[in-house]
Order: C-alpha cells, then sequence, then structure tokens
C-alpha cells in the first residue's frame, strides 16, 4: 500500500507540475501589455513609456518564459506567491483570508449534492419505472443541464426577492449558505442521483441480487443491503470530479452572492489582468483537483479490496 | 473524556440531551426520534433560519443604517497612492475647497482664499475649530505639512498647481500661502480633486512618512475594512452638519445583477454611481418601474466621444471625418443604448464643465451629406461600398466592454449606421489590457473614449489627451495635430479674462476639423429602495450620495 501511496503522489506532483507550467504559459501569451495597465493604475494620468518599461523589468516580465516560470515555482514552493497586482496583498494573505469562504462553500456544496442525490437516486430504484422515478429523471436532467448561475439567479429572484425569506447575499448566517451552497450542489446533486440510479440498477441485475430476493428479501431490501454497497467505488469517483468541479462552479456562484472566496478573487485578478493572481490561483486549483481526485482514489482503494490487490500487483 | 462524554457533551450544547431525556421520563414510551421529535427540530431549523437571516429590512429596522453597494473594496485610502478607488475618500477626508455644483467653488477647509494679480500666490484662510478624528487639530502647520507631502514632487507633476510649487509658507495659525513659479489658472480648481489633495492627520504616518491609517477631518470615520465590506460611523467631532443616519455599510457586490437584487431584497439600500458600482441604463429603468425602488438622475459631467486614430491613413482626411460625423444618430444612441439616460451632445465637455465652452449646435444624421462628404475626398461609389486609389473605404472600430461599458452594443449600433453610407466597419472587441496596449500605439482607426468628467475636466483631459507634447501612456489620445499644441497651450494658459476665449480656441478648432465626434453624455445613475430619503447626487461622480440622507424606518 505504501509504494502504492507514493507512486500515486508522485505521480500527482508530477501532475500539478505540468499543468502549472501549462497555465503559466498560457497567462503569458494573452494579449496585451500588462505592463502599461498597471503602470496605469500605479500612476494614473501620470503613466508615461518610461514607467511602463520600468514596471516590466520589475516584474521580470522581460525575461525568458522557462526563467519566469522557474523563479515563479521555486517562491511558490516555498509558499511565496508574490503580491497581487490588485489588491497590493501577498497572495498568501488574500488565501488566508478567502480560503474558509469557498471551504465553508464546497462543504455546504459537497453536503447537499449528498443529500441530494444518495434520496433521488434511491427513490429511482426502488420506483424502477414507477412514477416516482418518471418524474425524478427528467428532474435530475434538467438540474443537471441548469448553469449555475442561473440557478443562483432563480434562487435569489425567489428566496429574496419575491418571499424575502433569504438575504441575497452569503457569508453572513447560517442560513445566507443555503442558496449559494445549493447553487453549486444542484449539478452535481443531478449527475450523481443519476450514478446512484444507474449503478443500482445494474446491481440488481447480477445474480446475487436474484439470490437475495429468491431467499425471499424484498427489493428495497437487497437494494439497500446488498446492491447499495456495490455503487460505492462509482459514486465516490464521481463525487471526486463533481466536487473539483464545484471550485469552477464557485466563481461564478461567489460572485452573484458577493462572497469573498477564491473563485470571486480569480473574476477580480482576471478582470485586472493581475497575472500574478492568476498564476497562483489556477496553481491552488489545480493542486486542488489532483488532491480530490488522489483522495478519491485512496478512499476507493480502502472501500473496495479488489482495486487495493490489482493496483498492487 | 471518552466517546461517549464527548458525544454527549455536544449533544448537549446544541439543546438535544433535555428534550431526549423528557421523551425518556414518560413511562412506556420509547427514547426514539419519534414524528414529533422530528417536527420538533425541523420547527427549530426553521427558527434559526429565521433568527439568522432577513439580514435586510428585518435586521435594519431599528438603527438607521445606510447599506450602499460597491464594487470593489476601498483598501487602505492612501492619499499618495493610485490604489483604492477614490469614492469613499470624500466621507473621510476633506479638501481645502470642495468642487460644488457646476464647478462652483465652495469652502471647506478653507473659509476664504484668495488669488494674487500675478497668479502666484494662493492665500487661505483655514476654517478654525477643526480636529481630526483621532483629535489632532487641524490648523496651519498639519495643513502645510500635508501640502508639502506631495507637491512639487515628481509624481504629482500632472497635477498643475504641483508643478508650478515654488513654497508653501504658514501667516498665521489659520492661514497659508502656497507661492507658484508660474501662475496656474486652474490652480484653485485643482485643490478640489480627489487624490492627493486631501487632508490627513500627521499623526496617521509611520516612521518613514507612509499614512498608516485614513484619519482625516470628515464626517465619517472607517472602524472596519475588510475585503467584503467598510463600516463608518459618525465623526464625533466633525465640525459641519452631523449626518441624519447611525451608520454607514458598504458592501461590496462585484457584480451588477446582484445589487439590483440585492436592492429589490431590501438587503441593499442604495446602488449606483459610474464610479462606486456601476449601473445600467436598463437596469435603472427597471429598478424605476419595480414597486419599492426608485431611480435618480443627474446630468453627467463626463462625455463618451468616439475619436479617431492619429495614425489611420483613411481617417487622416478631415472630409472623412466629417463624413463619419454625419453618418452617426446620437438620437438612437440615447434611446437604445441609454434607455433615454443620456443627453446628445456635439461638445467635448458638457455644459456643467466650467470653460466647457459654448454648445456647439447637434448636426442631425445625414447620409446624403455623409456621402457628398466622401465624394468630395474622392472616393467613388463601388457597389456598396467606396473605393480609391483601389482601396475600399474599410475601418477598424475597437471596444473594450471592460474598459467603457456598454461599448460593445455602442459599437454594433454605429457599426450599422456607418455601413448605410458605405464605410465597411470591422468591430474588434477587447480587453482591458489591449485596448491600453493598443491605443498607445494607435492600431485602430475608430474607437470610444471618455472625458474624464469632474473636477478634473476640462484641462486634465485636454492636457492629457490632446496634447501631443505630454505623454498620455495607456490612456492614448483623442486627437493630435502639430496644428492642435500651440491652441491647447495657450488656451491653458490663458488667465482671467482671456482664459474662456483661449479654451474656445480649442473647442472650434476640434470642431472645424472634425477631429472627434462627441456622443453623448450619459447621465449619472443611482438607485435606492424606499428607505431613504432626502436622496440627491452630489457633483461629481467621485463622492457618494449620503450628504443629508435621511433612514425612514
Amino acid at each position: 500500500m505504501v509504494p502504492l501511496l507514493a507512486r500515486r503522489a508522485g505521480f500527482a506532483l508530477a501532475m500539478i507540475l505540468a499543468a502549472s507550467g501549462l497555465a503559466f504559459a498560457a497567462i503569458s501569451a494573452a494579449p496585451g501589455n500588462v505592463a502599461a495597465l498597471i503602470a496605469e493604475r500605479i500612476a494614473g494620468p501620470a503613466a508615461t513609456a518610461e514607467l511602463i518599461e520600468k514596471v516590466a523589468e520589475d516584474l521580470g516580465l522581460n525575461d525568458p518564459l522557462p526563467v519566469r516560470y522557474g523563479n515563479w515555482l521555486r517562491d511558490a514552493a516555498t509558499g511565496d506567491f508574490g503580491v497581487s497586482l490588485r489588491s497590493g496583498k501577498p497572495i498568501a494573505q488574500e488565501f488566508s483570508e478567502r480560503l474558509p469562504i469557498t471551504a465553508t462553500l464546497l462543504a455546504w456544496g459537497g453536503a447537499m449534492a449528498l443529500l441530494i442525490s444518495l434520496p433521488v437516486g434511491l427513490a429511482g430504484a426502488v420506483s424502477n419505472g414507477g412514477i416516482a422515478d418518471r418524474v425524478l429523471r427528467p428532474v435530475s436532467l434538467v438540474a443537471a443541464s441548469a448553469p449555475n448561475f442561473f440557478v443562483a439567479a432563480l434562487l435569489v429572484l425567489l428566496f429574496s426577492v419575491a418571499l424575502g425569506w433569504l438575504s441575497a447575499f452569503g457569508g453572513g448566517s447560517v442560513a445566507s449558505w443555503i442558496m449559494p451552497g445549493l447553487s453549486v450542489a444542484l449539478f452535481p446533486g443531478a449527475v450523481l442521483s443519476r450514478v446512484v440510479r444507474v449503478n443500482l440498477q445494474d446491481a440488481m441485475s447480477q445474480p446475487f441480487a436474484t439470490t437475495g430476493m429468491a431467499k425471499g428479501l424484498s427489493r428495497p431490501g437487497v437494494l439497500l443491503g446488498e446492491a447499495l454497497p456495490n455503487v460505492a467505488v462509482p459514486y465516490l469517483t464521481t463525487f471526486g470530479a463533481q466536487f473539483t468541479l464545484m471550485i469552477i462552479g464557485s466563481i461564478i456562484v461567489e460572485t452573484v452572492f458577493a462572497l469573498k472566496g477564491i473563485g470571486a478573487f480569480f473574476i477580480e485578478v482576471i478582470r485586472f489582468r493581475d497575472f500574478i493572481g492568476m498564476q497562483a490561483v489556477l496553481l491552488l486549483f489545480i493542486a486542488f483537483s489532483v488532491f480530490v481526485n488522489l483522495t478519491v482514489d485512496i478512499v476507493c482503494m480502502l472501500v473496495d479490496p479488489r482495486l487495493r490487490r490489482s493496483r498492487d500487483a | 473524556m471518552t466517546g461517549i462524554d464527548g458525544l454527549k457533551s455536544a449533544r448537549r450544547d446544541a439543546g438535544l440531551l433535555e428534550s431526549e431525556r423528557g421523551l425518556a421520563a414518560k413511562p412506556g414510551r420509547k427514547a426514539t426520534w419519534g414524528r414529533r421529535a422530528v417536527l420538533r427540530i425541523l420547527a427549530g431549523l426553521v427558527a434559526l433560519a429565521g433568527a439568522t437571516t432577513l439580514p435586510g429590512a428585518a435586521l435594519a429596522a431599528g438603527h438607521k443604517s445606510l447599506r450602499i453597494a460597491i464594487a470593489a473594496e476601498i483598501g487602505g485610502l492612501d492619499l499618495l497612492q493610485n490604489v483604492s478607488p477614490l469614492h469613499t475618500y470624500s466621507l473621510v477626508f476633506e479638501p481645502l475647497i470642495r468642487y460644488g455644483e457646476n464647478g462652483k467653488l465652495e469652502p471647506a477647509l478653507a473659509t476664504g482664499w484668495t488669488v494674487s494679480e500675478d497668479g502666484k500666490t494662493l492665500s487661505f484662510e483655514l476654517r478654525e475649530g477643526v480636529t481630526f478624528s483621532d483629535g489632532t487639530p487641524f490648523d496651519a502647520g498639519a495643513a502645510k505639512w500635508n501640502l508639502e507631502r506631495w507637491m512639487g514632487k515628481d509624481d504629482f507633476s500632472w497635477i498643475g498647481v504641483s508643478d508650478a510649487m515654488a513654497s508653501i509658507a504658514t501667516t498665521g495659525s489659520h492661514s497659508l500661502a502656497i507661492h507658484l513659479e508660474r501662475e496656474v489658472p486652474v490652480a484653485l480648481l485643482e485643490l478640489t480633486i480627489v487624490r492627493p489633495v486631501r487632508f490627513l492627520s500627521p499623526r496617521a504616518v509611520d516612521a518613514d512618512g507612509n499614512q498608516a491609517a485614513p484619519i482625516g477631518t470628515g464626517p465619517w470615520v472607517i472602524t472596519e475594512n475588510t475585503n467584503a465590506g467598510t463600516t463608518l460611523m459618525p465623526n464625533a467631532s466633525y465640525w459641519g452638519e452631523k449626518p441624519a443616519v447611525d451608520k454607514i455599510e458598504l458592501k461590496v457586490v462585484p457584480d451588477e445583477l446582484s445589487r439590483s437584487n440585492g436592492l429589490r431584497a431590501g438587503d441593499l439600500d442604495i446602488i449606483g454611481g459610474e464610479w462606486v458600482a456601476a449601473l445600467s441604463p436598463r437596469r435603472a429603468r427597471a429598478l424605476d418601474q419595480a414597486e419599492g425602488t426608485s431611480a435618480a438622475t443627474a446630468p453627467g459631467t463626463a462625455a463618451v466621444l468616439m475619436t479617431f486614430s492619429p495614425k489611420s491613413e483613411t481617417l487622416n482626411d478631415a472630409t472623412v471625418r466629417e463624413a463619419v460625423a454625419l453618418s452617426v444618430d446620437r438620437n438612437s444612441i440615447v434611446q437604445i443604448i441609454y434607455e433615454g439616460f443620456a443627453d446628445p451632445t456635439a461638445n467635448v465637455f458638457p455644459a456643467s464643465i466650467p470653460d466647457g465652452g459654448k454648445e456647439q449646435p447637434i448636426v442631425p444624421r445625414d447620409v446624403d451629406a455623409a456621402r457628398q462628404k466622401l465624394e468630395a475626398a474622392g472616393w467613388t461609389a463601388s457597389g456598396d461600398g467606396w473605393s480609391k486609389d483601389g482601396s475600399t473605404l474599410a475601418v477598424e472600430l475597437m471596444v473594450s466592454e471592460e474598459a467603457l461599458p456598454g461599448s460593445r452594443r455602442l459599437a454594433e449600433l454605429i457599426h450599422g449606421q456607418l455601413t448605410e453610407t458605405g464605410f465597411e466597419v470591422r468591430v474588434s472587441s477587447v480587453d482591458s489590457a489591449t485596448i491600453h496596449d493598443r491605443r498607445q500605439e494607435f492600431t485602430y482607426d475608430l474607437t470610444f473614449m471618455g472625458t474624464y468628467g469632474a473636477p478634473y475636466d476640462p484641462h486634465g483631459t485636454i492636457a492629457n489627451l490632446l496634447l501631443s507634447s505630454v505623454d498620455s501612456g495607456p490612456d492614448g489620445k483623442i486627437f493630435m495635430h502639430p496644428d492642435l499644441d500651440p491652441i491647447i497651450e495657450a488656451g491653458l494658459a490663458a488667465p482671467g479674462k482671456d482664459r474662456e476665449a483661449g479654451m474656445q480656441a480649442i473647442y472650434d478648432w476640434l470642431s472645424e476639423n472634425s477631429a472627434v465626434v462627441p456622443l453623448v453624455v450619459p447621465q449619472r445613475l443611482w438607485a435606492h429602495n424606499d428607505r431613504v430619503g432626502n436622496f440627491s447626487i452630489p457633483a461629481t461622480a467621485y463622492d457618494m450620495p449620503v450628504e443629508g440622507v435621511v433612514v425612514n424606518e
């Protein structure tokens, strides 16, 4: 198990390096003179060509790309992501202020996705072609097709503007997290409910399910007792992928609900062309994605001994 | 503590243990999660949600707090750094002279002022009995210390009165004089701008002289400042009229739709302001028609211009530029793009800007006249377009939605109007960095630009965006021509009675040469809910509309 984990961790590190390198190159290739924009922000009407050149030199923008990437990676490895051009604060400070917001949002989203997907998937499987199954299937499809900015806007219009039940902004009270959480959870919740539904159906066609029912167990009894554990691996794998996507959803949802998290920061640095901020946030996203997938892999191996054995081999 | 003890402790904290005990105490009753217990918990959750939600109208009741949306956090409000947005400075810091309606100079920290006959000495009588919010007295010494932080420094050479400063002298405990090397006709007007001219407590700096805290003499004091918002309380020692509200909460809401929904939901009281949290004309119209919210407008102080690249070969000919101007229908721009919240103009500056020039007549759109101009310029009609020396009449219109919100739609409208005349128009929609880059390289034919607005105009826009000898960096130029430079230099330097004629000469040259196509003056748009009373829009787009505002319970 330990050599396997070490191998996976090494692979994850290589993934982070490759992806961050690509992200760095893509940001560097973006059109427009960043130094000019920064000079204007620094000096306002007094921004001159001389100042623009000085900004470019100070930030190392005139160095070759590999040199810039190497310098950046060296600093990032020590936790020094540079200073945000937008806010003037160290990026590490921005992260420490904003990460709790995004973490809370993702926790709400993950919990809600779980709460949505399991009952809906189970209800569909128990119903198996009945009214509940026929109703939940298109509902899941619609939920999985609705972009989260649209969901967020609809929720605000209904619960804040029309009914006045919830604040239009998140991040305050416990209840203020309901709509942001639901906005990021709806899509993964719908996808996961289909994973539960389809995999339960698949498991129910296996010989062990037939045997269970032949022994006199009820269909719900076989579903919950025998078939459900077989859904764990595909469910966890999909949950990991969807949880990773939630951080992308947070970019819009945090902006809509005025949450000052990492997602909103990403939008701000893009608008400002704060390339230092963009590189740091992208590295964080990449690391998060790799970490979640690594965790899911490990959990799946712990849950399913067959995987452990096959990968150890 | 064992695991079970820990669980019990947690459940006691959650108030669950008592209810369990109550259920178990009844003989014959099974201590399980019955229907009633579930209902109780659900009721408790609803009560908890009720207690912790509705921060809008419900929580605002009982205290006169004014909640205003801002698009980005205010930062440290450093008076010497170009970092913080300008709109919050006026709540905390005051100038010597305030910019009033139509550029009228009003007393603020100076109760009176005089300019010597040669224009080289500005004398100020300072208001007595004023203290900074940290208790430091505002006197001539504090004023001189403040002025010397920026006057005469290279970073602020773009301010005429700073560039020309010779010395600053206190002439009494509450009077001082600024001596200039040369006359600066707009010296007093320049002292009304937001940054760096306002006054900081001399105790609010660190050992290196850098601003450590935003401590001013203004009506408000910052008590909390995070990246999510800012809270301000009244300055107890403020010398002027006390605010009618107890607290101002500036809430950072970057998204315009969210601001609008927040206003309608009662989570915000005021939204809008071009430099605060821009409100689009379409949204302003919708809020004006919605129940419980109203839009408020004021004439704009900045104009939207269509400008020509000085390096455009096609548009180098004034007659072709005239054809462009004749092709444009300003009324359709007002109605379609600005929903009526703008005024058509043929002037570079709105009428409210002092020395902004005589009102120019707006020439209505005339496609036939435009086509005649093209013929006069040597172009030959060819199919739907025009050609000359083997070239077609094609222009690139460069826009950036980030640099000028609404400019993409405006470009599409202009595209249609120019196409009807026969121009082949290509609209390039680029990001903010690219437009800043290309503006200084003049690699476009047409683009949109805005004037700076009060209190920076007309001298700010003219000096920076029209004078070729000034390096305007990424701002680019409205227009440049060797013949124009001496006219501008003479106009900007013209003192007293000669100033109006000098400035008018600039506007006349621009008009006669079709150097720029002024389009509209967008109105300043705000919206507020019914809690807000006595709402009025301040004289400049860089101020918060809080003066005199009351909150109705």
